[in-house]
């Protein structure tokens, strides 16, 4: 049918079909700034304005705007530089992947246009639908708020951090925080409390833009879907109706005789390569269980077959028509009855590799003890012991999984895909589809979050097949649904604590038992269970540990890698079960931890029990940097914390259902798997003084690329803009193990740092002879310029032109790559404020503050946009998000909404703080910050509401019923 | 979404109704549309638009305030003349991307069980016109939870309250946005005091303060049918409390 739409100012007859929704014809179209992230509409990706007003168009059929004015983002783009809003937007730091911006940018305009000077609230509502996994939503409505004031014609001054005066280090006692009053800052401006040990720096440490913005503020075409392919096919997936079941016949002939299909795959006609589809190095760690189409199914969402056609219509029709006869076998969800012996095996084929007792459904079995435990244990004076449930959750980037893959004119076959690991995607693939690596290209571009859940090879392999049997370009994308419960999720696991302490509060004996639930295939299985061992025992001191560990394989959807890789589900139980043990034995909840917290110096002796990857790995990491105590008062500060012990607070007098409480969880992380994690980087000047960047680093919305430009620049003597970075596809760039282990600033920056130092000194050997200067040691780069000792001075483009066109000419370039002999730790102070409905056990959680040692913030916007996003992420964990399956293992709220993640109307209170130390083996001093966010949310409400109402509950997340049950049985 | 196979935006009413009455196709109105996409259609349908055929418009008259169904929530949540709890409740519905879409006629029909805008027209009395092949008739709103095939080919027209009277509500939810396990919403009216509830029974329902005990309300992840029981007496209390203790 035809319908008339006025788009950005353009009348114009569009042909679409009574079905479409007004998303795919704008896509089609193309508009790339109007992104799919749910068939339902919730996530707001593709909100446009429809006669001016902010509506989601995945919700409306293209037919039903037939008539209506419509403006997406491309209508408010300028030809050159930005809108005040995307300027506005890029100034707060309230891009991260920038997916979801274009949609905010337009929700910003239609609130500005009606209400010039909105309140806050009313930016908030305005920004309601649009769900934001990243940055949890503090910046993007500081950004409407700041848009605003910049229509109405005020000048704003420049986002800057605010510098806190240390607590600690001017001789302060942590209780100097309770007599100070909480500061009143500007919610945009970073907090940094700066070191005196971090040495003065240009261009690292400050709040560059990200080098990305144009793209991401202007919704330019930049993401995995924004391409148009001559002949592009459109793949569907097949996925089992079945929690457990074989597959005892498939007849895919009515699907490959309709019209428009050129491919059905599955397991009769596509090669069984075992893999394992975690994205990790070389070799890929145990066990290989997965087949890219198997003749068993093992979850419901297990991959079956997949068709691809000529549109995604005929794909969608061709997958009903493929009968499949299953034999229903009988199935298990839960990770304790998996491994008891009597429950159904998982795996009984005869051909995978390297369970370690499939027959009982343990994929991984981990022990490692430092000292003694029994006799730890024996000569304690008191001894505790706690078991914690934790759940399944899915990490939701709100870019769901995309790949293309299609023949280049080598008939290579190239790959563009949101990947967080695109040359171990490279590595993986080439085998599965029996092609060498060098004929295998990976591209990554902009990516709309990924937060552990790319950290896979999940559909790489599906398009590869496809594009090989079609010789066409194939697209697959998963819908919501689908990305729910046939990607990868947080392993849920039971962890029992067994403590022993003296009477004086050392803790000598500490003991960590888990049972985790990989779902039926083990990816990540092991590495996610050292690290979750390796934080649960870690943060505190204590002469004998011992971690023992079970993974079982069920029949729920897959778990894997999700940012925190563990540690959330450790520090959950070991931080919960801290707070109980200072309550027993009477001491302050804060001063027990500090008694044991490890402090510079400490070693951190059950990695070297652990390790990762390499199993003859005995590295000991030590502590070399910590600001803990630091990051402890500025929380305490922030809080409010001396109220928990008020009654009068606790029980507000004119609210007599309301209990209020405060709660606290230490979170310790690492930088990098030392030893293992490696990041390329190639550096060469251009004819003008500026530089391209080439790196495998991998920028998933994080800000890395901004970051490592940061780097190079400060080395380089030149502003950011002079970096132009090009990341992560395997034909042009260095390896590099790719975004996951909170490696990229800590160890691809390193990696950037040492290409730098050596084009640095190609530059001032060439400057010195330019300049007649003997040493060229002597020479400084500054302000795009090369000085000599008496001032004198070429610019970056003289050398560069005198380089590469005028004298002994040479390209100035160098490679360079790290891998780090450490991991230190970040460190953080975390803290919750919650209300509790003693009547229904609904918490509402009123203000987190997380005060966080990364070392030094390469850049404190992002940094701090790292924290916020993250503990939202972590609120969701601890409060409100989860899988509930039905009985037969099907997902029954597999859709935003059901599946609950915070919307921008509903949000706590948040603040970060970041506490500068100087971690000398680090790039300018920076440690890691991407995953400790993640780590001490759900802890700290948990002691919160114990401190409100007395209860302590040892299952995430606090839903009304748990609370209000556990309140009734406590 | 692929099984819708044709679409119509009919001009007046008279052919809304013929279209629905036709026996040989499956037909579905769309006002909105924010509740038909994304679900699982079992067959072809047949959409029928109403954004030109039934009106939007906010009119006062006494102590009514009438809508056409096709007002969207969030012109109904702006408008001087929507009662202080209906324009509370219609902002529950769902973020402003969804409300500039969503309309009152849509919201009524679709007769969500969690839908506390529903609960709060229960007791502001809400009445419907509806129209189909036999004609026009106004229905109570309360009616449609014991008959819901009286939405069966045909279409709401509008939508009105009875305004005045002091109002109150109260849920249990995961977080601050998120749709209710359990609501409750009351309004003072000569008789004594109206309360209507959410997620106790398959649609809002007004209940009796005095008997809530015999509620059966369903079970899902988010609530038990006990758990829910439960918050059916606490938070009747607190709007009764709130109301004066008028019941």
């Amino acid at each position: 049918m035809n319908i008339t739409l006025t788009v950005n100012g353009s009348e114009r007859t569009y042909n679409c079909e009574p079905h479409e929704s007004l998303r795919a014809v704008l896509r089609r179209e193309g508009f790339f700034s109007v992104r799919f992230g749910a068939e339902t509409g919730e996530t707001g990706a593709d909100a446009i304005l429809v006669d001016g007003r902010l509506v989601s168009s995945e919700i409306l059929l293209a037919a039903q705007a037939d008539g209506h004015v419509i403006e997406t983002l491309e209508g408010l783009n300028l030809p050159r530089g930005l809108h005040p809003i995307q300027e506005a937007f890029v100034e707060t730091g309230a891009i991260q992947s920038g997916y979801s911006t274009p949609a905010a940018i337009l929700a910003a305009k239609a609130l500005i246009d009606s209400n010039p000077n909105p309140t806050e609230a009313e930016v908030r509502d305005a920004l309601s639908g649009i769900l934001d996994r990243e940055t949890g939503y503090l910046r993007p409505v500081q950004a409407v708020l700041r848009a605003a004031a910049m229509l109405r014609g005020e000048r704003m001054a420049a986002v800057e951090p605010v510098l806190i005066e240390p607590l600690v280090a001017l001789g302060g006692t942590p209780d100097m925080a309770a007599a100070n009053p909480t500061l009143d800052l500007d919610p945009v401006a970073p907090r940094v409390i700066p070191s005196p040990e971090v040495p003065e720096t240009k261009v690292v440490g400050k709040p560059e833009r990200k080098v990305d913005a144009v793209k991401l503020a202007k919704g330019n075409p930049a993401f995995v879907d924004d391409i148009e392919m001559r002949g592009m096919l459109y793949a569907k997936m097949l996925y089992s109706p079945h929690a457990h079941a074989r597959i005892i016949s498939i007849d895919d002939s009515k699907a490959a005789a309709l019209a428009g299909v050129h491919a059905v795959l599955h397991h009769e006609n596509t090669a069984r390569v075992r893999y394992a589809s975690g994205g990790q190095s070389y070799p890929n760690p145990l066990p290989y269980d997965q087949v890219s189409f198997d003749n068993k199914v093992r979850h419901v969402g297990d991959r079956v077959a997949v068709v691809a056609a000529e549109t995604i219509d005929i794909a969608e029709q061709a997958v009903k028509l493929i009968e499949v006869e299953y034999e229903v076998l009988p199935a298990v969800f839960d990770e304790n009855e998996a491994i008891a012996g009597d429950a159904p095996i998982i795996h009984d084929e005869g051909d995978m590799e390297g369970a370690h007792d499939a027959a009982r459904n343990i994929v991984t079995h981990i022990d490692a003890e430092v000292g003694d435990i029994e006799a730890g244990l024996a000569t304690a004076d008191r001894v505790f012991e706690r078991t914690f449930r934790v759940h399944q959750v899915h990490a939701s980037p709100i870019e769901p999984h995309i790949a293309i893959a299609w023949l280049d004119s080598d008939e290579r076959l190239v790959v563009r895909t949101s990947t967080q690991v695109p040359f171990h995607v490279r590595r993986m693939l080439a085998p599965l589809l029996g092609m060498p690596v060098r004929d295998i290209r990976i591209i990554k571009p902009r990516i709309g979050g990924g937060f552990g859940v790319k950290q896979e090879m999940l559909i790489e392999d599906i398009v590869g097949h496809l594009a090989l049997a079609t010789g066409r370009p194939v697209r697959l994308e998963l819908n919501r649904q689908e990305e729910f419960v046939s990607s990868r999720t947080r392993h849920p696991q039971t962890i029992t604590f067994t403590t022993g302490v003296s009477n004086d509060g050392t803790l000598v004996a500490q003991r960590m038992r888990t049972v985790a639930n990989t779902g039926p295939y083990g990816t990540h299985s092991l590495t996610v269970q050292m690290v979750s061992g390796l934080r649960g025992l870690s943060s505190y001191n204590c002469p004998n540990k011992k971690f023992d560990c079970d993974v079982a394989y069920t029949n729920t959807p897959v778990a894997g890698a999700y940012r925190g890789y563990g540690a959330p589900q450790a520090l959950f139980a070991l931080e919960s079960h801290m707070d109980d043990i200072a309550t027993e034995i009477g001491m302050d909840v804060l001063e027990f931890r500090r008694k044991n917290w490890t402090k510079v110096g400490d070693p951190l002796d059950v990695a070297g029990e652990l390790g990762e990857g390499a199993a003859d790995m005995k590295f000991v990491p030590v502590v070399t940097s910590s600001g803990m105590d630091e990051c402890v008062v500025q929380g305490q500060r922030a809080v409010a914390w001396h109220r928990r012990k008020d009654p009068a607070w606790i029980q507000p007098a004119d609210r007599p259902n309301i209990r209020r409480g405060l709660g606290f969880a230490m979170c310790m992380h690492g930088s990098s798997i030392s030893g293992l994690d490696m990041g390329g980087a190639s550096i060469k000047i251009n004819d003008d003084g500026s530089f391209n960047l080439l790196m495998g680093a991998t920028d998933l919305g994080t800000g890395a690329d901004t970051i490592l430009a940061q780097i190079a620049a400060e080395v380089l003597g030149c502003p950011t803009e002079d970096i132009v970075v090009y990341a992560a596809d395997t034909d042009m760039t260095p390896f590099d193990v790719g975004a996951y282990a909170s490696s990229t600033t800590y160890v691809s920056g390193m990696a950037v740092k040492k290409a730098a130092e050596e084009v640095h000194r190609q530059i001032v050997t060439r400057a010195a002879i330019m300049l007649d200067v003997d040493s060229p040691g002597s020479i400084e780069l500054k302000d795009k310029a090369a000085f000599a000792p008496d001032g004198r001075s070429v610019t970056l483009e003289q050398v560069a032109l005198h380089s590469l066109h005028q004298d002994d000419q040479h390209q100035i370039m160098a490679a360079n790559s790290y891998v780090a002999p450490d991991s230190p730790p970040p460190y953080a102070a975390q803290f919750a404020e919650v209300e509790v409905d003693i009547d229904t056990g609904q918490v509402t959680v009123q203000n987190l503050v997380m005060a966080v040692d990364c070392g030094v913030p390469i850049n404190p916007l992002t940094s701090a946009g790292q924290v916020e996003g993250g503990m939202v992420q972590a609120l969701g964990y601890g409060h409100c998000e989860e899988m509930a399956l039905d009985d037969e293992g099907r997902m029954v709220n597999a859709r935003f909404g059901p599946y609950k993640i915070y919307r921008a109307d509903e949000m706590p209170r948040i603040e970060a703080y970041l506490v500068q130390t100087m971690e000398k083996s680090g790039p300018f001093g920076a440690k890691a910050i991407a995953e400790i966010p993640k780590d001490g949310v759900a802890p700290a409400i948990r002691n919160a509401i114990f401190n409100a109402t007395g209860t302590q509950i040892d299952n995430i997340p606090f839903t009304p019923e748990r609370v209000w049950r556990a309140m009734r049985s406590s | 979404m692929n099984t819708i196979t044709s679409y119509h935006r009919p001009a007046t009413l008279g052919e809304v109704v013929a279209l629905l009455g036709r026996t040989d196709v499956t037909t579905t109105v769309i006002a909105g549309g924010t509740a038909l996409n994304g679900t699982s259609l079992p067959t072809n349908i047949e959409v029928v638009d109403l954004q030109t055929a039934v009106a939007q418009g906010i009119e006062r008259h006494g102590d009514k305030v009438r809508y056409g169904a096709m007002t969207h929530l969030q012109d109904l949540i702006d408008h001087y003349d929507t009662p202080p709890l209906i324009a509370e409740l219609a902002r529950r519905e769902g973020p402003n991307t969804l409300r500039n879409a969503s309309t009152i006629g849509g919201n009524v029909a679709a007769g969500d069980f969690e839908s506390e805008l529903f609960a709060g027209l229960l007791v502001h009395e809400a009445s419907l016109t509806v129209v189909d092949s036999t004609g026009t008739k106004e229905v109570a709103l309360a009616d449609l939870l014991t008959d819901f095939s009286i939405l069966d080919r045909a279409v709401i027209t509008t939508v009105s309250v009875t305004i005045g009277g002091e109002t109150a509500s109260a849920r249990t939810g995961r977080t601050p946005a998120d749709t209710s396990i359990v609501a409750a919403a009351g309004r003072i009216v000569s008789s004594g005091v109206l309360i209507a509830l959410t997620g106790v029974a398959p649609t809002p329902v007004l209940v009796d303060v005095a008997n809530l005990a015999s509620l059966n309300p369903p079970t899902d992840f988010r609530g038990t049918s006990e758990y829910r029981r439960e918050l059916a007496e606490v938070l009747t209390k607190r709007v009764v409390a709130h109301l004066g203790g008028a019941a």
